[in-house]
């Protein structure tokens, strides 16, 4: 069994094991520490938001860290809301809503943080929700496609296909306009068609209710690992009404 | 007069871009048009950086030592007659003007020689770099040939006594890394030189692997035998072709006499070292940035709590040197560690390597003991400031360091002095500034440079840096308002805290520096409207004193705009309509006439 230790976050005594990262111990204790790239579906966090900052305390020295990354190994006490942590978190929420002025959620968050008196100097990019999170890089990634990433560097950075061109490897399944946590992925649809990232994708539709399934690539893509072996387009509905109506057929309940 | 066996020619990239090779390629067609006489035989090596740059090509007649300066192919007569006799006074070294000039014919005469002590340096410039028989003259793979009889243990002890720390500007103790890596036993395990030196004005680095590639290669195996790695890689920034064609020569050479490969020195230990080319990116310099960049990844900082000594190249326990600290290596080895531990302050042991530039008189590479006091770098090897005008500041550790004012020039530079003055000796850049340096400028231009080569990861390097252009570039600009410096030193301080890697928590240093050490210059911008340096052209204007003006004209004809009128011999006048305030004039001036003033 892994180690033990028993900590304190905000004064309250907490138990974790060797190695686990403050965020989840903390969320574990009813502790909220706000956060903006990090998200439970993975395993590796990007670390870059840097909203989750705390203070850890070790042997008497105290230093600034980001709890969804800090692996605890040892005895310690963590302060997520002390007074370094708050101005810090602050300054860097001030910094996240100039640069996304558009983003409802940025502006809310600022306001709740008090990040938005004290920062009317700073100054407001234009028309912009993306906080470079890198959500939607790291679930494209996952997926399989990596058909966008950060480009350029510096104050310059952007998510974007490589050369800004419609890209091969796109399947226009959404994965990063859903994971977005600003909405700032913008994707066009109709009834036949969505465009996403420079490419229009024909869309697939259920043979049964004429449901929109998805794009045909996502709908290959995904089909590629699936022990399904049925050709039939049904939508996920259709597919558990027909295993429902198979059940019911079975036992006679109709 | 000792007789002339050998001419070295600094063919360092400063030298080659003012004609070293057209000077080498002269001598040795003037030797050989004279077809001299046989009991001479005269050599031309064509050797790396001699350290004073601003005055090469530089050509050093040995055993005799001479050395002349600024020299042309066409001085290449003059220099053949001298190789027995007089010297070529022209192309000594100089100090003073007409009746008073003294003339220095030895590299240790000259003052910007005296007071250095090369031990990384010791062979740049004086050894051919494409030899390796020319660095094995000189004691090269002897520390190596002491290595391959010792332990790991025993040879990391030797660096724990050195007292050698890194010398990218770090300081972490250089054998307390290799004893940590040594004790995994997680194989795998990679040796890797960091040669992506990127500070603007930084080039120590670079000369190190053009003028003695053999040394740092050394150093490296000694390390990759200390820590039990069989991989070794060189990350090298693509600007460096030059030391690149130098290291990759010195590989190949050491393949073929066996130093390096499946048996180093007949021994049974092996080792692989290639050159992987930086992809021009500042932060590429940053150990974990460098990592994902050699694994093919976009060049950013890991965001990961663990140590490269543990996890470092492709998660497997990797040592990160710097090139100055792998060509301290072999002196080392080949001293013993308590020898080497003699040079230096208590806690910074041997010499640093600087790369000086800026408005001083004589610049180029100098190394020193630790500890030395960056007036003697300035005033004594430096030569003081170029006109000898005021000195004001010297900005070290490029944009991750700090400016220091004059009031800390006794302070020595070593790795914690000054930090505690909160700024930071640094990877070695040193620019001098003087009177006519407007320091928010500086800030400015640092802040500029960072918000480029910031990765853009993380929000507080790369919002932060975006928002203290803005600020700073208003307040250049004549817009800075009440509560400018408060909210800069507000960011500064959450960039030094919450910024992902060292980069960005370094990188406010220009600001804060500047702030803590020229405030009253910040404020004089926002609140008088005036830049006092004379730098920020949206608040200065020019004036020519009339009292001072000779009437020679030099204004006149610098000035881009014909904004300067007068009869000759008498005083000139400023039309502001015209001036654009670029400050030519000023520097064209001979007698101090032209004065600024706010607008």
């Amino acid at each position: 069994m892994a180690k033990t230790y028993e900590i304190t976050i905000d004064g309250k005594k907490c138990t974790c094991e060797h190695g686990e990262y403050i965020w989840d111990v903390a969320h574990r204790n009813g502790i909220k520490i706000p956060a903006l790239c990090r998200h439970d579906a993975f395993g590796d966090h990007r670390a870059c938001c840097r909203i989750c900052l705390v203070e850890v305390e070790i042997k008497g020295r105290r230093k600034v860290v980001t709890s969804c990354v800090y692996p605890i190994e040892c005895e310690c006490d963590i302060y997520t809301k002390s007074e370094k942590v708050l101005e810090e978190r602050s300054v860097v929420m001030a910094l996240l809503a100039a640069r996304s002025p558009e983003s409802e959620k940025i502006q809310g968050m600022a306001k709740r943080m008090e990040a938005d008196t004290g920062f009317e100097r700073l100054i407001k990019l234009d028309n912009e929700k993306c906080i470079l999170c890198g959500l939607c890089v790291q679930a494209c990634n996952a997926l399989g496609t990596g058909a966008i990433s950060t480009v350029n560097r510096g104050t310059d950075k952007e998510v974007s296909t490589p050369y800004d061109k419609e890209n091969i490897s796109c399947i226009g399944c959404l994965s990063c306009a859903n994971v977005c946590p600003t909405g700032s992925i913008a994707f066009e649809e109709d009834a036949e068609s969505r465009t996403i990232w420079n490419k229009k994708f024909e869309l697939v539709k259920c043979e049964k209710c004429g449901e929109v399934i998805g794009t045909k690539e996502s709908y290959e893509f995904a089909k590629k690992d699936a022990k399904d072996d049925n050709d039939a387009l049904v939508c996920d509905a259709c597919k558990k009404k027909a295993i429902a109506d198979e059940l019911a057929a079975t036992y006679r309940l109709a | 007069m000792a007789k002339t066996e050998k001419l070295l020619v600094c063919c360092g990239t400063g030298c080659i871009a003012n004609g070293a090779y057209d000077v080498a390629d002269a001598l040795e067609a003037e030797i050989k048009s004279r077809g001299l006489d046989v009991n001479v035989e005269l050599k031309v090596e064509r050797t790396g950086c001699s350290g004073e740059c601003e005055a090469g090509p530089i050509v050093r007649l040995m055993p005799r030592d001479t050395m002349y300066y600024k020299v042309k192919p066409k001085d290449a007569a003059d220099i053949i007659d001298s190789l027995e006799g007089e010297a070529v006074q022209r192309l000594l070294y100089r100090e003073g003007k007409g009746k008073d000039a003294k003339y220095f014919e030895h590299m240790q005469d000259n003052p910007f020689y005296a007071k250095q002590h090369k031990i990384v340096l010791k062979d740049v410039g004086v050894i051919d770099p494409l030899s390796l028989d020319a660095y094995k003259a000189v004691g090269g793979y002897e520390g190596l040939e002491k290595a391959l009889k010792m332990t790991p243990d025993e040879i990391i002890t030797e660096v724990e006594k050195s007292g050698l720390r890194g010398k990218g500007g770090a300081g972490f103790p250089t054998g307390r890394k290799w004893r940590t890596a040594a004790g995994y036993d997680n194989f795998p395990k990679y040796i890797v030189c960091n040669g992506d030196e990127g500070d603007p004005g930084a080039f120590m680095d670079g000369s190190t692997m053009e003028g003695s590639p053999h040394a740092v290669i050394e150093g490296m195996i000694i390390g990759a035998l200390a820590i039990g790695a069989e991989t070794g890689v060189l990350y090298i920034r693509d600007e460096y072709a030059l030391a690149r064609d130098h290291i990759q020569h010195a590989i190949d050479d050491a393949y073929k006499a066996g130093i390096l490969g499946d048996s180093i020195m007949g021994t049974d230990h092996k080792l692989d070292l290639s050159i992987v080319r930086g992809g021009g990116a500042f932060v590429c310099g940053e150990s974990t940035a460098l990592m994902n960049s050699i694994e093919g990844k976009v060049g950013e900082p890991r965001p990961k709590y663990i140590r490269s000594v543990q996890s470092g190249l492709f998660e497997q326990p990797t040592v990160l040197n710097n090139v100055e600290s792998l060509a301290s290596i072999p002196t080392i080895l080949r001293l013993g560690g308590d020898e080497y531990a003699k040079v230096g302050t208590e806690k910074s042991k041997g010499t640093k390597v600087f790369a000086m530039v800026g408005k001083v008189k004589h610049t180029g590479l100098v190394e020193v003991p630790m500890g030395t006091t960056l007036r003697t770098l300035i005033y004594d090897i430096g030569g003081g400031i170029i006109g000898d005008r005021p000195f004001k500041a010297i900005q070290t550790g490029g944009p991750s360091g700090g400016c220091i004012p004059e009031d800390l020039l006794d302070l020595p530079v070593d790795f914690d002095t000054l930090k505690e003055y909160g700024a930071m000796m640094g990877s070695g850049g040193m620019i001098v500034m003087d009177d006519r340096s407007c320091m928010v400028e500086v800030a400015r231009y640092y802040i500029d440079f960072l918000c480029e080569e910031s990765c853009g990861k993380c929000t507080p390097c790369r919002e932060g840096l975006r928002q203290m252009r803005a600020i700073l570039t208003d307040i250049c600009e004549g817009r800075g308002k009440e509560g400018d410096i408060e909210l800069l030193e507000r960011l500064g301080h959450t960039l030094e805290d919450a910024s992902l890697c060292a980069l960005g928590r370094t990188a406010p240093n220009p600001v804060l520096t500047t702030i803590k050490f020229f405030r009253d210059e910040y404020e004089a911008h926002i609140k008088e409207h005036r830049c006092p340096a004379g730098v920020c052209a949206a608040l200065t204007s020019f004036k020519i004193d009339a009292d001072k003006c000779t009437g020679c004209g030099l204004c006149s004809r610098s000035c881009p705009t014909d904004a300067i009128s007068g009869e000759k011999k008498e005083a000139h006048v400023i039309d502001t309509s015209k001036c654009i305030a670029c400050g030519s004039c000023r520097e064209a001036c001979n007698f101090d006439a032209i004065m600024t003033e706010g607008r």
